[in-house]
């Protein structure tokens, strides 16, 4: 046992591949050609990969629960001590595998998707930068660490979506993210100081036993959680601060696999299943997720059905699953929202390297009306792409089947009106995944003027790779329902501490699932038939006279009602804050007391005539007018 | 200086008071009223020489010899501002052919 | 004796400067010895656990030439000889105008600022406090921009007046002292001024340092002045000036009128947090640039400000490790500016953009003080600004909420310019600008990496003033220990 623990002390390794990777390419970025920026950078990920999957066996085998790596003191000012740690538990190890599986899957499919931009050693590097911030994140054994790749992960999003910074909108999509971010972080760090002010430290471990003694509903935690989970919203994208994420397409496509799917999206709730016990004390916070959480899954998934740009429709759609999550977490089935969050990894990034697959084919074309007959001609992306849209459906056995069907049970166990909603949600966004597939890959091609091919093996063997973790990947965590014994939860459960403990009887259980199955048959069947038969295109934007339909194509105009109430009344705000207070009143307040004493002064000379019998006069008049004062007073 | 410290004593005090009196407001109303600067450099010489008086009277009163010490200061001053005085109402002769004191009105700002 | 080199060095080798004529000559001594003057002061730091240096002046008001320090007097004089080097570097340049005087008045500066630093006398202090005008009047003044007569002008009788108050001040504690009269900090230190008189004092004393560093609503000199000033200007009175106004204050208000601090403390942190914010606010629609960060930088002085009325320890901490993180940001951010303005030939923002293109490196070192500036983690303005906040959040919540607004704001108003300076397409008037050359890497590269290794490695700057720290805490109450949730 004690050779393992030395083992994992070398975790530490882990991130330090990232950093050196992002060294590398970042400070020799004018010297490296070709692809040779790519495959350092993959490889180095690769290597934090093989690192993170050593640690994922040496910590099962060693037994224990979680190690605690201290590298240094960061902070320390009297009894406030942050060392800077990692924590190494089966959470974490979850997560680090997911952030370097991924993440090295998504470097190498970079390699041939950015063949050829003029600045892609940034990119790699800005990538690196970000799995290094990400890995922070996930291994941090405090508060603050997490934090630390809290907004490392904010900021690398920036750059990268603001990548093609030659473009004003994407370079305005960029710090729209950062700020939206940084709206969340405020709440969140916080949350942070609260934290140590009633527990004393923000170290994991030592909040988190303290936090076992605590009573339910106790006002303190319920605003510390509260203040994080405005932090994981901002970061998640959940109303009120989704915006930026579809917004954040902008960036390169395997940006938004990584950062805006797979990743950076779900530190938020990587945070909340970490804080699992705060969580549980506080009903109000939780009931407060749920809300969000099922408002998002459901308004992000009816934007999504009226969407015609393939990253825009996926995006809605991120956002959609990770109010699902939110739900789960909400619900207190913290294992099965990570559970959720492990397949949505693999299923969302596949989704988005295939739209990459796609769009680089289309020569950039990123409008789904334009395409259309695909699938003969890009058969690999067509197959990996069906099983991703198979799978976030939630059609067995692919992997998201299992992980939604868990949180759609856990919904029902907590009030039918609940999984209702959330299957409403899940019938949707199962029948834009399929208008999506169908205007892609059936019918005929409708843009004459490009000639798609299937891309290059580099980029096609992630997606392979992809697509066999996401029809697979349920496997994982097979409910007892099908016999299996929910490892995958187990395992999770050994750092989280679940909210609910009873389970459903087999019999409501298999009744669900045989209904949902049956609704999901029918919408694909729906879309077939709008969308394949009929082929019906959709009309372009703004033609739809449906009050409704225009409505959810303009995003329910949530853009312009933040732009009308928040950005335009913020610049009007400084604009009276400078040309009235600062220009009208301040500044001349100061000037006022100079002005005032040279009129003074003016006011004073007039008795200067200059004549000498009068300064005579007043001379003596001013001693007599002393004298007699000094002999009344 | 007993012989002189007594011989002052030998008329009351009031009277070198009143006498100073009358000779500072003689000078103060010269140098208000009369347009003539050399008529109002005298006038001062009287309010000076008023105080000296006084000065001198008390310090013989009081044997205490500095008032007298103070009215040498006195008198040396006295002499250099008339020294300074007389030289500009020299020049103000020469310049503007006339000693009126309300020709210097030029002396503001 | 160390303290009297280290006050010596910089106006000795000025005076020198003066015989000289050629301009590379006086610029390289002039260099070396704020080098000597910084590694003298580091050993200092890391040697010599106290010194003091003393003459007595003839009584002439109880006055004596006394020189010491403590935990917060380093921080300044580590701050001020830390960044001079780098501001007498940066006048490395082909400009041959009047070069021994400018490299004469610079180091008169430094002179005068340490001096402000040592002196543990009050009349010292004010004396020192009123000589660093002098210089820098002169530097405003001669080397300035557009409108620099109206503006100096303005910025000097607005600081003097402020001082004025403060002379009264010391007078005031003057005769207060018991015997013989003196104006010794340790004489001040011990006198128990009653209540209410402390409650208007506290206001004589402050305004002084509330106009110098400076808090809203007396920080109307401030943007103008940057606006106008040179490079070297700008950064001798945005990097170290401003902080005399937080370590006057420090010096005075706290152990002289700890009960007048305590009752105005609610007004005046309530006073610079609507600075942070009224700042920030404006900074947003700001077009010229200098004016931008003279506003972003009043923001961040007023939540120091307010971090200092907070009187607990972790914002005491935030207090002066953001003393040497804003110092060194703002003049890394100024000097950049500076080489903007070199190659645009201007300060507005909208004549800017697409200068990424053409210099690339110029945009990453922009990038990274500009994240120092917002306080992003692993960088040295998070350490400062996390403790600030925190400190804030012990006595408030809502006090932390408002004064965290600098994280948002600043994030919206910094990254908007970088945006328009750097982002966006080519610009065919800036298609020819070149990249930064050797002395702008010998300059911003020791700067950013103080920022980065201080926002890693922060532990050396807090167990600097820690004593210091903890001294001060004793002459105030303690803290309130609970988390209040709502203002008191």
């Amino acid at each position: 046992m004690v050779a393992l623990n030395s083992y994992i002390t070398l975790s530490w390794l882990v991130p330090a591949f990232p950093l050196l990777g992002f060294l590398i390419t970042g400070m020799a970025k004018n010297r490296l050609k070709n692809n040779q920026a790519g495959i350092i950078a993959s490889i180095l990920v690769s290597l934090s990969f093989l690192m993170s999957a050593f640690l994922f066996f040496a910590l099962r085998s060693s037994g224990q629960e979680s190690a605690t790596v201290t590298l240094f003191n960061w902070i320390a000012a009297g009894d406030l001590k942050i060392p800077f740690a990692f924590l190494i538990d089966n959470l974490s190890v979850t997560m680090m595998l997911i952030v370097t599986g991924v993440g090295a899957l998504i470097h190498i499919y970079s390699i041939g998707y950015m063949h050829g931009d003029d600045r892609v050693n940034s990119f790699f590097a800005q990538m690196n930068l970000f799995t290094f911030s990400m890995l922070l994140l996930v291994m941090g054994a405090n508060y603050l660490i997490l934090f630390i790749g809290w907004e490392g992960v904010g900021f690398c999003s920036y750059l990268l979506i603001g990548f093609w910074f030659k473009n004003p909108a994407f370079n305005y999509a960029a710090r729209k993210a950062f700020v939206m971010n940084r709206i969340g972080d405020l709440g969140f760090i916080l949350g942070i100081i609260l934290l140590f002010f009633t527990f004393k430290s923000v170290g994991f471990t030592e909040v988190f036993s303290q936090a076992t003694s605590m009573h339910s509903g106790t006002p303190l935690v319920t605003l510390i959680t509260i203040l994080l989970l405005v932090g994981a919203v901002g970061k998640s994208a959940q109303i009120p601060l989704y915006t930026w994420l579809p917004d954040a397409m902008a960036g390169p496509t395997p940006v938004s696999a990584l950062i805006h799917a797979a990743t950076m999206v779900t530190a938020g709730i990587y945070m909340i299943a970490r804080s699992s016990i705060l969580y549980n004390l506080a009903p109000l916070t939780m009931n407060i997720m749920i809300i969000l959480g099922l408002a998002t899954a459901i308004f992000a998934a009816v934007i999504g059905l009226r969407q015609n740009d393939i990253k825009k429709v996926l995006a809605y759609s991120t956002v959609s699953q990770l109010g699902y999550m939110f739900l789960a977490l909400g619900l207190g089935a913290y294992s099965s929202a990570v559970f959720h969050l492990t397949t949505h990894a693999f299923f969302k990034a596949l989704l988005f390297l295939g739209a990459g697959s796609i769009i680089h084919a289309m020569g950039g074309e990123q409008d789904i009306r334009k395409m259309g007959g695909l699938r003969k001609k890009m058969p690999v992306t067509y197959f990996t792409f069906l099983a991703a849209t198979l799978a976030i459906s939630g059609i067995p056995p692919f992997s998201g089947f299992f992980s939604k069907d868990l949180i759609l049970s856990k919904a029902f166990e907590n009030n039918p009106l609940l999984y209702i909603l959330a299957l409403g949600g899940a019938l949707i966004t199962c029948f834009y995944m399929f208008r999506l597939l169908y205007l892609v890959f059936f019918g005929s091609q409708r843009l004459s003027t490009v000639h798609p091919h299937e891309s290059p093996r580099v980029m096609t063997f992630p997606l392979i790779i992809l697509s066999i973790l996401s029809v697979f990947g349920g496997f994982l965590n097979i409910p007892s329902l099908f016999g299996g014994d929910s490892r995958f939860g187990e395992f999770l459960n050994k750092s989280i501490i679940s909210g609910i403990t009873e389970e459903l009887g087999s019999a409501t259980e298999i009744g669900l699932i045989v209904s949902s199955l049956i609704l999901l048959g029918l919408v694909i069947l729906y879309a077939y038939r709008i969308y394949v038969k009929k082929a019906d295109i959709p009309v372009a934007d703004g033609v739809s006279t449906n009050i409704f339909s225009k409505a959810i194509e303009n995003k329910f105009y949530v853009d312009e009602i933040y732009s009308a109430v928040i950005e335009k009344p913020f610049g009007s705000l400084s604009d009276f804050f400078f040309n009235k207070v600062e220009n009208k009143v301040l500044d001349p307040a100061v000037d006022e007391v100079g002005i005032l004493t040279s009129k003074l002064g003016n006011l004073v000379r007039k008795l200067q005539q200059g004549n000498m019998s009068f300064y005579l006069f007043a001379m003596v008049a001013g001693i007599l007018l002393f004298i007699i004062f000094i002999l009344i007073v | 200086m007993k012989e002189i410290s007594s011989a002052i004593q030998l008329i009351p005090l009031e009277n070198y008071i009143v006498l100073s009196i009358a000779l500072f407001s003689i000078g103060m109303m010269g140098v208000l009223f009369r347009r003539n600067t050399i008529a109002i450099l005298m006038c001062l010489e009287l309010m000076f020489n008023s105080v000296n008086l006084l000065l001198t009277a008390f310090s013989a009163y009081h044997s205490d010899p500095s008032g007298q010490v103070f009215v040498f200061f006195i008198m040396i001053v006295a002499a250099a501002e008339i020294a300074v005085g007389l030289s500009i109402v020299v020049m103000m002769k020469r310049n503007v052919d006339s000693v009126d004191i309300n020709l210097l009105n030029r002396l503001k700002w | 004796m160390i303290l009297l080199i280290i006050l010596l060095i910089p106006i000795i080798t000025g005076l020198f400067l003066l015989v000289l004529r050629d301009p590379a000559t006086v610029r390289i001594i002039a260099l070396t010895s704020a080098i000597v003057n910084l590694l003298i002061t580091l050993g200092l730091i890391i040697s010599v656990p106290s010194a003091s240096y003393s003459v007595n002046w003839d009584n002439f008001m109880g006055t004596q030439f006394s020189l010491g320090f403590d935990g917060i007097s380093l921080i300044m004089l580590l701050l001020t000889n830390l960044l001079f080097p780098f501001i007498i570097l940066s006048g490395f340049t082909r400009s041959h105008v009047q070069i021994p005087v400018l490299n004469f008045l610079i180091l008169f500066t430094q002179s005068a600022l340490i001096g402000v630093f040592l002196a543990q006398n009050a009349f010292l202090f004010y004396i020192f406090w009123e000589l660093t005008l002098i210089p820098v009047y002169f530097i405003l003044l001669l080397w300035g921009g557009e409108n620099r007569r109206a503006i100096t002008l303005k910025f000097f009788i607005y600081t003097l007046t402020g001082s004025l108050f403060l002379l009264f001040g010391i007078i005031f504690l003057f005769q207060l002292t018991p015997g013989l009269h003196t104006t010794d900090f340790s004489a001040f230190n011990q006198l128990h001024i009653a209540a209410h008189t402390q409650t208007w004092l506290f206001w004589v004393l402050f305004i002084a340092f509330a106009i110098k560093m400076p808090v809203f609503p007396f920080h109307t000199w401030q943007p103008s002045t940057y606006t106008m000033a040179s490079k070297q200007g700008v950064m001798i009175l945005a990097g170290v000036l401003t902080k005399m106004g937080i370590y006057g204050a420090l010096r005075f208000l706290f152990p002289i009128v700890p009960q007048g601090v305590i009752y105005w403390q609610n007004t005046v942190i309530i006073m610079c947090l609507i600075g942070v914010v009224y700042a920030s606010v404006i900074a947003f629609r700001q077009t010229n640039i200098k004016k931008l960060i003279a506003f972003s930088s009043m923001a961040h002085i007023s939540l120091m400000a307010a971090a200092m009325f907070t009187l607990n320890y972790y914002s005491t901490q935030g207090l002066l490790f953001q003393v040497i993180s804003h110092g060194v940001t703002i003049v890394a951010l100024f000097y950049m500016v500076h080489l903007i303005q070199e190659r645009t030939s201007t300060l507005e923002l909208p004549h800017m953009g697409g200068l990424k293109l053409a210099a690339p490196n110029m945009a990453i070192l922009l990038l990274i003080i500009v994240l120092g500036s917002i306080a992003l983690p692993l960088t040295s303005g998070f350490v400062g600004e996390f403790l600030i906040i925190m400190g804030l959040a012990k006595l408030s919540i809502w006090f932390a909420v408002f004064g965290g607004t600098t994280m948002i704001l600043g994030a919206v108003y910094m990254l908007y310019a970088y945006q328009r300076i750097m982002l966006g397409d080519k610009n065919p008037a800036l298609a020819k600008v070149k990249d930064i050359r050797t002395l702008d890497y010998f300059i911003l590269i020791p700067l950013i990496a103080i920022i980065i290794i201080l926002g890693i490695f922060p532990q050396p700057i807090l167990n600097l003033v820690e004593v210091s720290v903890n001294s001060m805490q004793k002459l105030l109450i303690p803290a309130n220990e609970v988390v209040t949730l709502f203002v008191r």
